[in-house]
C-alpha cells in the first residue's frame, strides 16, 4: 500500500473516532450508530430520486415549452418553419384594388386594412445553421490538429499544461467572448479583413454577389461592412466550441488501441499514414465530438447576440447581418407584449431545444459507443 | 454540531421574516427606459420615508404589463399605453388608472466626420432614410434642409434597435405620422421589420454601430446620447421649426399633449405635437395601478404607493432634467392629481397624504 493510502486510512479512523466520541456524548447515540445500517437504504433511494428528478426536469421543460408554444403551433402550423417574414407589429395599410389604386369608401376616404403580425422562423433557423457551420469549419481542423498534437507529438511534460490551457478556454464566460468580439473582432473585420476581402473578391466574376444585397424595392446596394455579421458570429462561435471538440477528440484518439498503431507501423506506414489510420479508426468518435461542438454552437446566446448583427433576414452573403434562434430570444423576449409574439418565441425555443437534444443524442451514441468498445479491446 | 447549525439557521430565518413583515414593501416592474429615473426617485424618496421600501425591476415594458395583469406586482411602467386587449384583461378600462410619469426624447444620432454644423432632418426625410430610399448623405432632399452644409457623398447606414423597446415605439410612431409609405410597409411598434440598415442591441448597440460606421445614422434615447456625448441633429416639428431635443422642448410638447388627456386613462401621443419650440420625437412612460387597490396586501401599503407615485409625479419631477429626462408639464400634473383622487382600497377612498 502506498504512503498516501495509509494516510487516508489513518484519517478515516480519526474521523470514526471523532464520530464515536460525539455519538457517545450526545443523546442521539443510538440513532447515529444505526446510521451506518440505514445509510445504504437512504443513499440508494436518494440517488434514484436524484436521477428521476433530473429526468423529470427535462420532461417538464418540454411539456411547459410545448404547452406555451401551442397557440403559435396552432395558428401558424408548418408555415412557421418555412416562411421568412418576422414582423411582430400590426400594419395599417390602404386596401389596393385590382386596378392598383387604393379602394375608397362612400365618403371618398381611403379604406385601411390591418395586416396582422407575421412570424416565420426560417431566417433564425437559417442563421443558426449557417453560423454554426462557419464555426465548425473554423474549429474542427484546429481542434483535430491540437488533439493529434496532444496524443502523438507533445512531450509528456507539455500535455498537462496545454490540455489545461485549452480546457480553460471553455471556462471563460461567454459574455467575455462577446465583449472581445464586439470591441476587438468586429472592428478588425470592419476595418481590415472585410475591406481586403472585398477588394480581392468583388472583382472576380461570379463572386461580387457576396458584397451586394437586394432591397425589397428591388434595387441592389452594396452591403455596409459593419463587422457585425454572420461571419463574426461564426468566428466567435468557432473559438467557443474549440475546447470541447479538442478535449473530446483527444480522449477519442487516446482510446485507439496501441496494437492498432503498432500494426500500421509494422506494415510499413509512415508517421503521416499512421496518423491518418488513427483518425480513420476513430472517425465515429470524432464525428461525435463535432456534434457536441455543434450542439454548443447552436445554443450559444450571449456572445452571438453581441456580434451577429441581429437582423432576421436570409441573405446569401456572410457579410450581411443575421440572427440565430438564441439571439432572437435574447433580443425579443423581454419586450414581447402580444400573446402570439410570446408564443412564437417559445416555439423557437422549443425548436432549439429539440435540435440540441438531437445533436447531443447522436453525439453521445457515437462517442460513448466508440470509447467503450476500444476500452474493452485493451 | 448539525443540530446546532440547524438551530442557528432557524433563528436567522425567523429574524429575516420578521424584518420583511415590519416594512412596507412595494413591487414595481416594467420599462427599462424609465429605470434610471425610477431608481433615483426611489432613493430620494427613501431618504424621507425610510419605512417605505420600493423595488422597481426593469424587466422591460412587456414583462411589466404581464406582471401587472397577473397581479404579481403592485404597479407597472410601460413606454406604450395599455392596448384594448390588455385593458380587457385588466377587467375593463374603468378598473385601472393610467398616467404618464416622465417624458423622454429620441434623437437622430449620426457619424459624419468633417461636418461640424448640426445636421437638420425632417420627418419625411428620416422615414425615407430608414426605408432605404435615401441612400447618400448628399441626396438633394437632405441638402435642401441643410443649405450651406458640405454633405459628403458617403452611403447612409441606418442603425436601429434589434431588441423590443419603447425607444423604437416612439420613433416608429413618429415616422408613421410622416410618411404613408413608411406606415403601410414598416409601421409602428416596439419592434418592427426594418427594410434597410443594420441593428444594434440596446442604446449602446445602436450607438456603437453609428460610432463605428462612417455615414451611420441611428435613433437613440436622448438621455443616453447626452451622457455619452453623441452628436445628434435637430428635427423639423409640425410648425416647421427645426428643434433640438432637450428636456425643455419635450416638456413643451407634454404641455400641448396634456390637453388631450382626460379621465382615468391619461394617454396622449407626445410625438408630432403642434406648437412653437416643440420637439417632435418624444414619448411618455406610463404607470398603471388598479383603481381599487385591493390587489395590494394592506391599505397602509396601498396608501404608501399612492404617496410615492404622487410625490414622483409632482415634487420628484425636479430631478428629471438632471437625469436628462423631460419633466411633466404643470397641466399634466394637475390631471394626474385628479385621476389619483379616484383611487380606493376596498371601497375606502385613498388620498395622497403628502406631496412634499
Amino acid at each position: 500500500m502506498s504512503s498516501s493510502g495509509k494516510r487516508l486510512l489513518q484519517a478515516n479512523e480519526d474521523q470514526v473516532d471523532a464520530a464515536k466520541s460525539v455519538a457517545n456524548s450526545e443523546a442521539g447515540a443510538v440513532r447515529l450508530r444505526q446510521g451506518g445500517f440505514n445509510g445504504d437504504f437512504v443513499l440508494s433511494y436518494a440517488a434514484r430520486a436524484s436521477a428521476i428528478i433530473v429526468l423529470l426536469m427535462l420532461a417538464v421543460l418540454m411539456i411547459v415549452l410545448f404547452h406555451s408554444a401551442l397557440p403559435s403551433i396552432k395558428l401558424f402550423g408548418w408555415r412557421f418553419l418555412v416562411t421568412s417574414d418576422w414582423r411582430p407589429n400590426e400594419l395599417d395599410r390602404p386596401i389596393v384594388g385590382a386596378d392598383g389604386k387604393p379602394v375608397l369608401d362612400e365618403d371618398g376616404a381611403v379604406q385601411i386594412e390591418t395586416v396582422p403580425p407575421s412570424f416565420g422562423a426560417l431566417p433564425v433557423i437559417f442563421g443558426t445553421i449557417v453560423s454554426s457551420s462557419i464555426a465548425l469549419v473554423c474549429a474542427v481542423p484546429l481542434s483535430f490538429g491540437a488533439a493529434l498534437f496532444l496524443v502523438r507529438i507533445a512531450p509528456r511534460a507539455l500535455v498537462g499544461p496545454v490540455s489545461f490551457m485549452i480546457e480553460f478556454l471553455a471556462a471563460v464566460p461567454s459574455l467575455a467572448y462577446g465583449i472581445w468580439g464586439l470591441f476587438v473582432l468586429c472592428p478588425f473585420l470592419q476595418g481590415h479583413l472585410e475591406p481586403l476581402l472585398k477588394q480581392v473578391f468583388s472583382h472576380i466574376p461570379g463572386l461580387s454577389w457576396m458584397f451586394y444585397q437586394r432591397l425589397e424595392s428591388g434595387r441592389w446596394v452594396p452591403i455596409a461592412l459593419t463587422g457585425r455579421d454572420m461571419l463574426a458570429g461564426g468566428l466567435v462561435l468557432g473559438i467557443m466550441i474549440l475546447p470541447i471538440i479538442t478535449a473530446v477528440s483527444r480522449d477519442v484518439l487516446r482510446a485507439v488501441p496501441r496494437t492498432q498503431l503498432e500494426a500500421t507501423v509494422a506494415l510499413g506506414a509512415t508517421w503521416w499514414e499512421s496518423c491518418v489510420e488513427m483518425l480513420k479508426y476513430s472517425r465515429s468518435g470524432l464525428f461525435g465530438a463535432v456534434m457536441l461542438g455543434l450542439a454548443r454552437a447552436a445554443g450559444e446566446t450571449m456572445a452571438v447576440t453581441m456580434v451577429i448583427g441581429n437582423n432576421s433576414q436570409i441573405k446569401a452573403s456572410i457579410f450581411a447581418a443575421a440572427q440565430s434562434m438564441s439571439s432572437l430570444l435574447a433580443n425579443e423576449f423581454a419586450e414581447a407584449t402580444t400573446d402570439e409574439h410570446r408564443a412564437a418565441l417559445i416555439e423557437v425555443a422549443l425548436i432549439l431545444l429539440i435540435m440540441s437534444l438531437a445533436f447531443n443524442v447522436v453525439a453521445r451514441s457515437l462517442v460513448v459507443g466508440k470509447t467503450a468498445r476500444s476500452a474493452a479491446g485493451h | 454540531m448539525t443540530i446546532r447549525l440547524f438551530k442557528a439557521a432557524t433563528v436567522l430565518l425567523a429574524m429575516s421574516s420578521t424584518a420583511v413583515l415590519a416594512d412596507t414593501r412595494l413591487q414595481g416592474a416594467g420599462s427599462t427606459f424609465v429605470n434610471p429615473m425610477m431608481q433615483r426617485w426611489v432613493s430620494e424618496y427613501q431618504v424621507q420615508h425610510g419605512d417605505t421600501k420600493i423595488d422597481y425591476e426593469s424587466t422591460g415594458s412587456g414583462g411589466g404589463v404581464k406582471a401587472f395583469l397577473d397581479k404579481t406586482v403592485d404597479f407597472a411602467a410601460s413606454d406604450a399605453p395599455l392596448n384594448k386587449k390588455e385593458l380587457v384583461k385588466a377587467g375593463g378600462a374603468e378598473k385601472i388608472i393610467e398616467f404618464p410619469v416622465i417624458a423622454g426624447g429620441v434623437v437622430p444620432a449620426y457619424n459624419l466626420p468633417g461636418v461640424n454644423t448640426e445636421v437638420k432632418f425632417s420627418g419625411p426625410v428620416l422615414a425615407d432614410i430608414f426605408l432605404g430610399k435615401i441612400a447618400k448623405w448628399n441626396d438633394p432632399q437632405i441638402a435642401a434642409l441643410n443649405p450651406g452644409v458640405n454633405l459628403p457623398d458617403s452611403t447612409i447606414t441606418p442603425a436601429w434597435r434589434t431588441d423590443g423597446s419603447g425607444t423604437t415605439f416612439i420613433f416608429t410612431s413618429f415616422l408613421s405620422t410622416q410618411s404613408t409609405d413608411y406606415k403601410s410597409n414598416v409601421g409602428a411598434g416596439k419592434q418592427v421589420k426594418w427594410p434597410a440598415g443594420t441593428g444594434g442591441k440596446g442604446n449602446e448597440g445602436v450607438a456603437a454601430v453609428v460610432e463605428q460606421t462612417v455615414g451611420g445614422i441611428g435613433y437613440i434615447e436622448q438621455a443616453y446620447a447626452d451622457e455619452n456625448h453623441i452628436t445628434y441633429g435637430s428635427v423639423q416639428n409640425k410648425a416647421g421649426q427645426f428643434v433640438k431635443s432637450s428636456p425643455d422642448s419635450i416638456s413643451k410638447a407634454s404641455e400641448v399633449a396634456a390637453h388631450e388627456m382626460q379621465g382615468n386613462l391619461l394617454v396622449a401621443n407626445l410625438w408630432n405635437q403642434n406648437g412653437q419650440d416643440v420637439y417632435p420625437i418624444a414619448g411618455f412612460t406610463y404607470t398603471f395601478i388598479y383603481k381599487d387597490m385591493n390587489n395590494i396586501k394592506s391599505q397602509e401599503q396601498a396608501q404608501a404607493l399612492v404617496n410615492f407615485l404622487a410625490w414622483a409625479t409632482h415634487d420628484g419631477q425636479k430631478f428629471a432634467p438632471d437625469m436628462h429626462y423631460a419633466a411633466l408639464s404643470e397641466n399634466a400634473r394637475t390631471q394626474i392629481s385628479q385621476a389619483m383622487s379616484m383611487l380606493t382600497y376596498g371601497g375606502n377612498a385613498l388620498h395622497p397624504s403628502d406631496q412634499k
